[in-house]
C-alpha cells in the first residue's frame, strides 16, 4: 500500500513539474525571440524600443492577410506570405528609423524611448483600423507542413512542433547574432557607432547606413518572432497583443540575461519563462501565491527589480 | 552696469499688479463662463466634462513627477486605479447613496493610498537610473494592476465594486462641479508646489542633481516627495473617477486598457509641454475628449456619416490621434502645445504678445537636460 | 580655529590615485588658494571636501567637527558653499529663481507647510526674494534678475554663481576657478569683490585658481598640488617664485630643481638633450 502511495506521489509531482517546464520553455523562447531585437537596439542605440512588439505584429498581420484566403484576402502559399510579412516588418522598422529616430539622434535617450512609445501606439491604431478578422491566428508549423501539431507526448503533455521551432529559431538566431557582432565588419561597425558616432565617422563608417541596417535587422528579428508567435492557442494577430503581454516580459528577460548580450536574450528568455511558469498560480509550489491571479507577473517584476538593484548588467552582460 | 530698476514707488507697483490681475480675469471670463455653464445644458456634456476634469488632475499629477522633476512614469494607471479601488471600497456600504462623510473619507484615503504606493515604489526603485527606471515603472504599472486589482476581496469578486455618490452629487452637472472643485484643489497644491522651495528643489533635481545638492536639496528625498505628491493627486483623480463611473471595475486598468491609459498620460504631459500648468491642462482636456472612454467623439460621429466606423474603431482612432500628436511634438515641436499656447500664456501674464519666444523655454527640452538620461 | 581642515586625504579611482595624502587647512577669515596644473586633483579635492566623492583615506573637518562622510546637501546646509568648474546652476530658470533655490536650506519652512500656502510661507518667500535682490545688487547683477540664465555670457554666469553660493549663507566658500572666462579687468574687479565680501560678510574662502595676479592680490596662503600630491605651500609671493611650482606648470623640471631631485635615467637624458 505504501508503495502505491509513493508511486502516486511521484507521478503527481512529475505532472506538476513537467507542464510548467514545457510551458516555461515555450514561453521563454517567445521572450527570447522578441528580446533579441530589443538587445540589438539597446547595444546599437542605447534605447529601449517599445515598438518592437508591434513590428512583430505587423509581420504577423501581413502574413495572415496574404495567406488566409478568407473573404477578399489572397491565398498565397504560407512561405511566400511570410516573406511579405518579414518585408513589412523590416519596412516599418526602417520607416521608424528614418522618421523618428534619425531626426532625434542627438536628443536625450528618454525622448527617443517616448518616441518608440508613440510609434507603438500609432501602429496599434493603424493595425486596428485595417479590415481583417482580429482574433485569428497564423497556421502552426504542423499545419504548414501538413502534419500533426505535436511530435509526441510526455506523460500526456503534447510537445508541439511550434514550440520546438521557436526554441530552435531562438538558438540559431542568438548564435548567428553573436557571431555577427564578434566576427563581421558590419557588426563591429554597429558597436563602434553605438559608442561614439563621431569617432566612427572619422574612421569612415557611414553612421546613417549603419543605423538603417541595425533597425532593418531588428525589424527582421521582430518579424520572425511575430510569425512564429502569432499562432493559436497562445498567440493571435490582434493589434497590441504582443505589446500588452509579451513585450514587457521580453524586456525583463533581456535585462535578466544582460541588456548588452545577445546570447543573454536566449538565457534570460528561457530563465524568465521558467520562473514565470513555476510562479503561475495554477502550478506554483509557493504557498500563498496561488491566491494571486497573475502571480507570474509579480514574479517577473520581482526578478526585474532584483536584477536592477543587485546586478544591473544581468547574467551575461558586461556593462549595465 | 548697475541698472536702476527701482524707479516706481511702491504704491504704484501695487496698483499695477491689481490692474493686471483684473485684466486677466476679464479676459478669462468667457472661458470661465463656458467651463461653468456649458455642461449644464446636457447630462452628456457634464459627463464628458467631468471625465476631462479627471484627466486634468492626472495631467497635473504627471506634471509634478515628469514636468518638474524629470522622472518618467510609464505605469501611472496603477495610481489612478488604486485611488478608484480605494474610494469605491471605502464607501461601498450596500446602500444606494453614500453618506457625505464616508465619501470624503474615501477620497482622502484614496489619495493617501496612492501617495503611499508611489512613495514605496520610489523608495525601492529610485536607486535604478535612467531608462531602466522607466522600464521598472512600466512593468510596475502593469503588474500592480494585474495583481492587486484582481484580488477578489478588493474587486467585488470580479463583479466590480459599486461606488455610490452622495445624494447631493446625484446629478451629472453637480458631480461635474464637484470634480471641478477637486481640480481646483490639485491646482492649488500645484501652484504652491511651484511657488515654493519644493518646486524649485524639484526643478533643480531635474536640471542638475549635483547643483541641487550644492544648493542643499536632498535629491533622493525630493524625488520621493515628487512621487508622493504625484501619486496622491492621481489617487484623488482615481477616487473621483470611481464615483464618476459609479463603480470600480478592474477591467478598466488591466493589460491593454491599462497600458493605453499609461501611455496616454505620458503623451499628454509631453504634448502639453512639460512643467507648464496651463498647457498641461489644455492637453489633458484634449486627450480626455478624444479618448475611447469619452462619450464626445461618438456623439460627434453619430451626427455625421462616420458613426458606425467610429463606433467600431474608437479605441484605435484615439490611439492614432494621440500617437501622431506625440510624434509630431517630439520630433518637430519640442515645446509641445506650449509653443503654440505659449504666446497667449505670456500675453495673459502681462507681457507683450509676440510669437517669438525670447526665453526659449524647454518643454520637452526640459526633460532632455534632466537626469533621466540613460 | 580652522574653519576647514583636511588630513591625509587620499582618493583612488580604480588603479589611479587622484589625491595622495593631502593636508590642508583654512583658518577663519582667510582666503586660501589651491593651485596646480590641470589634472592635479584640485576639483577632485573640492569634491571630496564637499562630499560628492567619498575619500579612500583621510578626514575632513568643518569648524572642528568631522564631516568626512556627510552627504553634499547636508554640508551645504551646514555652511560649506561651493561653485563648479563649468558653472553649476539651474540653467532653465531665471537668475532670481536660482538665488531663491540656493536659499533652499534657509527658507524657514518645510515641504508640508509649502503645499498649504500658509501666510508663513508667503512671508518667508517675500524675505527670500528680498535677500536675493540684495545679493544681485551687491554683485551688480540686478539687470538680469528675471532673465533665463541659459543665454547669458559666461563671465556673468560665473558671477551669478558666486551669488548663488553666497545665498547658501556659507561659513566657508569653495570657489572653483571663479575667474575663468574673465579678462584682466574683470578679474581685478573680482579680486576686489572677494576681498570686500570677506570684509563685509566675514566669509572664509578656498579658491581654485590659475590666474596668478588674482591669487597674489587676494590669497593669504596658497597650496599647490601636482599629480595629486601637495607640491608646495606658503604665501603667494614665495609660491610664485618657487622653482618646482614653475616647473610643474611648464611641464618639465626647473634647472635648479634638477640638481636637487633624483631623476630617472631617461628623463635626465631628455632634459639634458632639450635644455
Amino acid at each position: 500500500m505504501s508503495q502505491t502511495v509513493l508511486a502516486g506521489t511521484q507521478f503527481s509531482v512529475q505532472i506538476h513539474f513537467l507542464s510548467p517546464l514545457i510551458n516555461g520553455i515555450a514561453n521563454g523562447a517567445a521572450y527570447g525571440l522578441l528580446g533579441l531585437g530589443l538587445v540589438l537596439l539597446y547595444k546599437s542605440n542605447r534605447i529601449f524600443n517599445f515598438a518592437q512588439g508591434e513590428f512583430a505584429t505587423v509581420a504577423a498581420i501581413v502574413t495572415y492577410v496574404f495567406s488566409s484566403g478568407t473573404g477578399w484576402l489572397p491565398d498565397l502559399p504560407f512561405f511566400v506570405a511570410a516573406v511579405f510579412g518579414l518585408l513589412a516588418a523590416v519596412g516599418i522598422a526602417l520607416l521608424t528609423e528614418r522618421l523618428v529616430i534619425r531626426p532625434m539622434f542627438n536628443r536625450a535617450k528618454v525622448i527617443l524611448v517616448v518616441g518608440t512609445v508613440g510609434v507603438a501606439l500609432l501602429l496599434i491604431g493603424i493595425e486596428g483600423l485595417l479590415p481583417y478578422p482580429k482574433s485569428q491566428g497564423l497556421p502552426t508549423i504542423g499545419q504548414v507542413f501538413g502534419t500533426q501539431d505535436f511530435i509526441g507526448r510526455i506523460d500526456g503533455i503534447p510537445i508541439l512542433y511550434q514550440d520546438i521551432a521557436k526554441l530552435l529559431m531562438l538558438a540559431v538566431l542568438a548564435f548567428a547574432a553573436y557571431l555577427f557582432f564578434q566576427h563581421t565588419g558590419t557588426g563591429t561597425a554597429i558597436l563602434a557607432v553605438s559608442q561614439d558616432t563621431t569617432a566612427a565617422r572619422v574612421v569612415g563608417i557611414s553612421v546613417e547606413r549603419i543605423s538603417l541596417i541595425t533597425w532593418g535587422i531588428a525589424g527582421l528579428l521582430a518579424g520572425v518572432a511575430g510569425i512564429l508567435l502569432a499562432v493559436p492557442p497562445t498567440g493571435t494577430v490582434t493589434p497590441g497583443a504582443f505589446t500588452g503581454t509579451t513585450l514587457i516580459v521580453a524586456f525583463s528577460a533581456a535585462v535578466l540575461g544582460g541588456m548588452t548580450s545577445l546570447p543573454g536574450a536566449f538565457v534570460g528568455g528561457l530563465s524568465l519563462g521558467l520562473i514565470q511558469a513555476f510562479a503561475n498560480a495554477d502550478s506554483t509550489f509557493v504557498p500563498g501565491l496561488r491566491e494571486i491571479q497573475n502571480s507570474q507577473e509579480l514574479a517577473v517584476f520581482l526578478v526585474l527589480l532584483l536584477v536592477l538593484l543587485v546586478r544591473p548588467r544581468g547574467l551575461l552582460g558586461r556593462e549595465a | 552696469m548697475v541698472a536702476d530698476t527701482q524707479a516706481l514707488p511702491l504704491a504704484g507697483k501695487r496698483e499695477r499688479t491689481l490692474g493686471r490681475l483684473g485684466v486677466r480675469l476679464l479676459a478669462a471670463l468667457p472661458l470661465i463662463l463656458l467651463v461653468l455653464l456649458l455642461p449644464a445644458k446636457d447630462d452628456n456634456f457634464s459627463h464628458v466634462a467631468a471625465y476631462a476634469a479627471i484627466f486634468v488632475m492626472v495631467g497635473l499629477s504627471m506634471n509634478v513627477l515628469t514636468g518638474y522633476t524629470g522622472q518618467i512614469s510609464l505605469g501611472h494607471q496603477a495610481f489612478l486605479g488604486l485611488g478608484a479601488l480605494t474610494g469605491a471600497n471605502v464607501v461601498s456600504s450596500g446602500v444606494h447613496s453614500a453618506d457625505p462623510f464616508t465619501f470624503a473619507l474615501g477620497l482622502l484615503i484614496a489619495a493617501a493610498a496612492s501617495g503611499g504606493a508611489a512613495l514605496i515604489l520610489g523608495a525601492v526603485a529610485l536607486r535604478i537610473r535612467g531608462l531602466y527606471l522607466a522600464l521598472v515603472t512600466l512593468v510596475f504599472g502593469s503588474v500592480f494592476s494585474d495583481t492587486i486589482f484582481t484580488l477578489p476581496s478588493l474587486n467585488g469578486h470580479d463583479a466590480g465594486v459599486p461606488a455610490y455618490r452622495p445624494d447631493a452629487l446625484a446629478t451629472e452637472y453637480r458631480y461635474y462641479l464637484f470634480a471641478l472643485a477637486m481640480v481646483l484643489v490639485c491646482v492649488y497644491v500645484d501652484v504652491w508646489v511651484r511657488r515654493s522651495k519644493v518646486g524649485r528643489g524639484l526643478i533643480a533635481v531635474r536640471d542638475n542633481e549635483l547643483v541641487a545638492q550644492a544648493f542643499g536639496v536632498n535629491v533622493l528625498g525630493y524625488k520621493l516627495i515628487a512621487f508622493t505628491i504625484s501619486g496622491a493627486m492621481a489617487g484623488l483623480a482615481g477616487g473621483v473617477f470611481a464615483f464618476w463611473e459609479q463603480a470600480f471595475s478592474d477591467k478598466d486598468f488591466l493589460s491593454v486598457a491599462g497600458f493605453n491609459f499609461a501611455l496616454t498620460f505620458v503623451v499628454m504631459v509631453v504634448v502639453g509641454g512639460l512643467a507648464n500648468r496651463g498647457e498641461v491642462i489644455a492637453a489633458a482636456v484634449f486627450f480626455a475628449l478624444v479618448s475611447p472612454l469619452s462619450p464626445l467623439l461618438p456623439w460627434v460621429a453619430d451626427h455625421t456619416h462616420w458613426g458606425t466606423f467610429y463606433g467600431n474603431n474608437k479605441f484605435y482612432i484615439s490611439n492614432v490621434i494621440g500617437a501622431v500628436l506625440l510624434l509630431q511634438t517630439i520630433v518637430m515641436n519640442p515645446g509641445g502645445l506650449g509653443q503654440v499656447i505659449g504666446p497667449f500664456d505670456s500675453w495673459f501674464g502681462g507681457k507683450k504678445f509676440t510669437l517669438h519666444d525670447p526665453d526659449g523655454d524647454a518643454g520637452v527640452g526640459a526633460m532632455e537636460d534632466s537626469s533621466v538620461r540613460a | 580655529m580652522s574653519v576647514l581642515e583636511v588630513t591625509d586625504l587620499t582618493i583612488r579611482f580604480g588603479g589611479l590615485t587622484a589625491i595622495d595624502g593631502l593636508n590642508l587647512k583654512v583658518d577663519e577669515w582667510e582666503i586660501v588658494g589651491l593651485m596646480g596644473p590641470n589634472g592635479a586633483g584640485k576639483t577632485t579635492a573640492f569634491n571630496c571636501i564637499t562630499g560628492f566623492y567619498k575619500p579612500t583615506h583621510g578626514r575632513v573637518f568643518f569648524k572642528g567637527n568631522e564631516v568626512t562622510k556627510v552627504p553634499p546637501h547636508r554640508k551645504a546646509a551646514m555652511g560649506i558653499g561651493r561653485t563648479f568648474q563649468n558653472v553649476g546652476m539651474v540653467k532653465s530658470e531665471t537668475a532670481l529663481e536660482n538665488l531663491l533655490t540656493a536659499q533652499h536650506t534657509r527658507a524657514g519652512y518645510g515641504p508640508l507647510q509649502a503645499i498649504s500656502g500658509s501666510s508663513v510661507v508667503r512671508q518667508r518667500e517675500r524675505d527670500l526674494v528680498a535677500h536675493s535682490e540684495v545679493i544681485l545688487d551687491l554683485l551688480g547683477l540686478s539687470a538680469i534678475r528675471d532673465k533665463r540664465i541659459g543665454a547669458l555670457p559666461y563671465g556673468t554666469l560665473k558671477l551669478l554663481e558666486l551669488g548663488c553660493a553666497l545665498a547658501t549663507d556659507p561659513d566657508v566658500l569653495l570657489l572653483d576657478e571663479p575667474s575663468s572666462g574673465m579678462g584682466p579687468e574683470e578679474s581685478d574687479e573680482l579680486g576686489e569683490r572677494l576681498l570686500s565680501l570677506r570684509q563685509e560678510l566675514g566669509v572664509t574662502m578656498l579658491l581654485i585658481e590659475h590666474h596668478v595676479p588674482l591669487v597674489t592680490a587676494v590669497c593669504d596662503y596658497v597650496y599647490v598640488l601636482n599629480f595629486g600630491k601637495l607640491l608646495a605651500e606658503g604665501d603667494p609671493e614665495s609660491i610664485r617664485n618657487h622653482p618646482e611650482v614653475i616647473a610643474a606648470y611648464l611641464g618639465g623640471e626647473a634647472p635648479e630643481a634638477l640638481e636637487q631631485t633624483e631623476l630617472p635615467q631617461d628623463q635626465q637624458e631628455l632634459a639634458e638633450a632639450t635644455s
